[in-house]
């Protein structure tokens, strides 16, 4: 097994110089103008003279008429109009005055107008009808192909059959630029290198830039010597012509020099571009010089554009299946999260799940400095330290690698379990991570030579690096990298994180609410006690005080004090009693759940009514009840409300010759409002600040009967509905008990 | 002439209880009994019914803490801080024990405190202690205090 040779630097950044849009001449299979509007010629490729007769020194300024004769001139003046783009038209194909044949193509860059003469050997204009059919077969083809791989196989074999290369391939490109031949076509004689990998220095950046501009790029003969362009520099701007969507355009030395190595003496490449990338290419090698005219490239350019678009579908097909199932993944494990109190201890109940969702082989939850795992992880110290080093080196909402060592030094100790690492944090405010990990995949790459060797053969020149020579299967074998992650689990653990974040934030808002109402239960369990210590203690301690002075007072004449004594005694003792049962009620109101429904206020009211008319019997009460609405509310909890008001109100009429008890709703647009009003005591509005505390009073004891929590209960009532409660009143006069309730709709 | 006893209480049975103990103790001071904080302070401001009174600040005021309308440390703290009425001494009477009330009572400068005991024999002699101190010996100087404890 070869063991990886750490290339040099110089390597890759020397070809990534090579002047490829620029090079200052051509592939002298054919000869290149360029023109003026007037179309007088500008520049003339050197090898103008071994096609045309005409020197290319003469025909500088000269017009087209002077290189191709009247009539190929003629023929083209009309095509060669300013509005030509970038991307080379066929707009003919002409005969000069020598008899040779040319196809001719035109573009317009660079403030010139090129026009490139490719020769072919008919008179007649390219005829693409015998193509038609292979194209259409290809398309027939292509919804039979199981997959990409098998569609690949199939453009190959077409372009084989349309070029007659002797070998077509289709790489594609990882994430590292490295290409991978994954469909081959070739002629027996041809070496395979189908599953072998190409290194992504074969291709240097800028000719990956130009190769997503230009989309087919043929060299027709390796041996060529190239054509300079006369005079070398573009007269509009003083530059070397940019030649990058040229057909003829010569390539770099280095390039040839691999053609070489490779035995290939013609090769094409057509761009496969999928979402705006460069997914891959075509490529053809011939072991000899191939000829291929423009319409023949043409098809192969639309087999590429074919292809690249079933492989987009495809891909996207097959990625949106895969996000699909993760996500189905991701909502039964979200599912199982939402119960129970602790979600993140809930997500050591789904980790099969976990484990599923993201095809780990190991996954962690840190809770704090508490490390839950399950599958094959490092151990808790390693899964700390390592934690810590994500804490202290922001990545983002997600980091993710295929390869934790390279970045994280220690973790070369646990590249076993953990070579590929998925982590993301799921608290903002607590140190709560949850860790994906993959392990090593140990795989062996087949390159198609010695990726490394390249530098290894220097030529001559020194400043000029030589393409490496061998292309004999090579292998490497790969450590501490996992299968890389992909970019929909990607997306899906940070839609995971995402919900995580939005279960933690309604637990804390939920915990918020709790907080609130506990609060608000303490408050009033503080007024409770306190009530309790106050209230609750003197009915006792009057019954053992008057108890204490009847034992004394035991054997006096005084009978009538005696008498007094006792009764004292007795209500005492019943006030304890009801103070009891009304501090129960009253700390019920505020535990027990809501339980709303349809209620229907006038039958509420005629209830409650019914039932005070035994309080008032043998007294004169006018009740006035006007139209009451059917609102949405807990009937059992508005019922007692409502009955505390109107009891209130009979109650404190008791010394009126004629009570008039009013009761009434107003309908506003978010609520209704209810009034209840009598014309009895009233109270001293001084005061109405205090009316519905626990155990507040505004009138003495023996004035009116009571505990003093019935107003308290009614607040807690109305604003458990999250309503509100208000009182106005003219002493003497009368009061008027007032509450809102939003209008609710069911939920 | 000795200068009577305000008694504010609210509840009818406390009162009985109150005016029982007081009566026990033999003080002969006049017992004025009002029944709520706003009463109170109408007396001691002399207004209300209590405008035509004769001038004269009581010997002493028991004061209950839980009173209708304005609560006891609300007459207390309005006692405190009006001239003529500063230098008064209040006996709080209550039957709460918590720390909070008697906090909040010296903060607002009570004299005594009576937390009203359950046994009535200890409230007679918390009562009495208390009017002989502050109805027989009168005068107190400005800002004394003494807690009365009533179970001793």
């Amino acid at each position: 097994m070869n063991q990886a040779v750490t290339a040099p630097v110089l390597d890759l950044s020397t070809c990534d110089k090579e002047p490829i849009r620029t090079p200052g001449s051509i592939q002298p299979h054919g000869f290149l103008l360029t023109l003026g509007a007037d179309l007088a010629v500008l520049q003339a490729s050197a090898n103008l003279g071994d096609w045309t007769g005409v020197a290319a020194i003469d025909a500088i300024g000269r017009p087209l008429a002077f290189v191709l004769g009247d009539v190929a001139a003629h023929k083209l003046a009309s095509e060669l109009v300013p509005e030509l783009g970038p991307r080379p038209l066929y707009v003919g194909t002409v005969t000069t005055p020598n008899g040779r044949h040319f196809d001719v193509l035109a573009h317009r860059w660079d403030g010139v107008t090129i026009v490139e003469f490719e020769s072919v050997d008919r008179a007649e204009p390219a005829d693409f009808r015998h193509l038609y059919p292979l194209i259409g077969d290809f398309l027939l083809k292509v919804n039979d192909a199981s997959g990409i791989e098998a569609l690949a196989v199939l453009a190959c074999q077409h372009i084989r059959s349309v070029t007659g290369f002797g070998r077509v391939l289709v790489y594609r490109f990882d994430a590292d630029g490295h290409g991978h031949v994954m469909a081959e076509a070739r002629d027996e004689r041809y070496h395979a290198y189908l599953g072998q990998h190409f290194p992504a220095s074969d291709i240097p950046a800028q000719a990956r830039a130009l190769y997503k501009l230009s989309r087919i790029r043929l060299i027709q003969d390796a041996n060529y010597t190239p054509a300079p362009l006369v005079p070398a520099l573009n007269p509009v701007t003083g530059q070397p012509n940019d030649l990058s969507f040229a057909a003829l355009r010569s390539v770099s030395p280095v390039h040839l020099q691999y053609m070489r190595n490779m035995n290939t003496l013609a090769s094409m490449s057509v761009s496969l571009m999928v979402k705006g990338r460069l997914w891959g290419l075509i490529s053809c090698h011939n072991e000899g010089p191939t000829p291929v005219a423009f319409e023949k490239r043409t098809a192969c350019e639309q087999l590429g554009q074919i292809l690249a678009l079933c492989i987009e579908s495809r891909e996207d097909a097959a990625d949106l299946q895969f996000r699909l199932e993760v996500r189905r993944t991701m909502v039964a494990m979200l599912a199982g999260l939402t119960q129970g109190s602790d979600f993140i201890e809930n997500l050591s109940h789904v980790f099969p799940d976990l484990l599923r969702f993201a095809r780990a082989s190991g996954v962690a939850i840190m809770i704090d400095d508490r490390i839950l795992t399950y599958g094959d992880t490092p151990d808790q110290d390693d899964i700390q330290a390592l934690v810590d080093w994500l804490t202290l080196h922001d990545h983002g909402d997600v980091f993710h690698t295929d390869k934790l060592s390279a970045l994280y030094p220690p973790a070369e100790r646990m590249t076993r379990n953990a070579s590929g690492l998925l982590a993301m944090p799921i608290s903002r405010i607590h140190k709560h991570y949850l860790l994906w990990f993959r392990a090593e995949y140990v795989h062996t790459i087949e390159w198609a030579g010695n990726p490394h060797a390249k530098s290894i053969a220097v030529t001559d020149a020194p400043t000029q690096l030589s393409p490496r020579t061998s292309f004999a299967a090579w292998r490497e074998t790969i450590h501490g990298t996992s299968q890389p992650w992909h970019e929909g689990e990607i997306e899906m653990a940070l839609e995971f994180r995402t919900a995580l974040l939005g279960i933690a934030l309604e637990r804390a808002e939920q915990m918020a609410e709790l907080a609130e109402e506990l609060g608000r239960a303490n408050k009033e369990l503080e007024a409770f006690s306190y009530s309790v210590s106050h209230d609750l203690r003197a009915p006792l301690r009057h019954i053992v005080g008057f108890a204490d002075l009847l034992l004394e007072s035991a054997g006096s004449e005084d009978a009538q004090q005696r008498q007094r004594f006792l009764k004292n005694i007795k209500e005492a003792a019943r006030l304890a009693g009801k103070l009891v049962d009304d501090l129960l009620s009253f700390s019920q109101m505020g535990r027990a759940s809501l339980h709303p429904t349809t209620v229907d206020m006038g039958e509420l009211v005629t209830a409650c009514v019914d039932k005070l008319a035994l309080e008032g019997r043998g007294r004169d009460i006018e009740w006035d009840i006007g139209p009451l609405p059917t609102i949405w509310a807990d009937p059992t909890f508005l019922h007692l409300a409502m009955f505390n008001l109107l009891s209130n109100a009979v109650k404190f009429t008791g010394q009126r010759d004629r009570a008039v008890i009013r009761v009434s709703c107003e309908d506003l647009p978010h609520e209704w409002v209810f009034h209840v009003a009598d014309n009895g005591a009233g109270f001293n509005m001084e005061y109405v600040h205090k009316l519905f505390g626990v155990f507040q009073r505004l009138h003495r004891m023996e004035d009116f009967q009571g505990t003093g929590i019935g107003l308290a209960n009614v607040r807690r009532i109305v604003e458990r509905h999250d309503g509100r409660v208000w009182a106005e009143s003219v002493q003497g006069e009368g009061a008027t008990f007032s509450f809102a309730l939003p209008k609710q709709t069911q939920h | 002439m000795l200068k009577p006893i305000l008694l504010v209480e609210d509840n009818p049975n406390d009162l009985e209880l109150t005016l029982i103990a007081l009566s026990k103790s033999q003080l002969a001071n006049q017992v004025i009994v009002v029944r709520d904080g706003a009463e109170a302070l109408d007396y001691l401001h002399r207004r209300g019914e209590y405008a035509s009174r004769p001038a004269g600040n009581p010997a002493v005021v028991l004061l209950d803490l839980k009173l209708p309308k304005v609560d006891g440390l609300e007459v207390l703290r309005n006692i405190r801080t009006t001239d003529g009425l500063k230098s008064l001494p209040v006996v709080m009477l209550t039957s709460s024990k918590e720390e909070q009330d008697l906090v909040r009572s010296y903060e607002l400068g009570v004299n005594a405190y009576v937390v009203k005991p359950v046994d009535f024999s200890e409230f007679v002699r918390a009562i009495a202690d208390l009017g002989i101190f502050w109805a027989v010996l009168n005068e107190p100087p400005p800002g004394s205090q003494r807690y009365v404890k009533p179970n001793k």
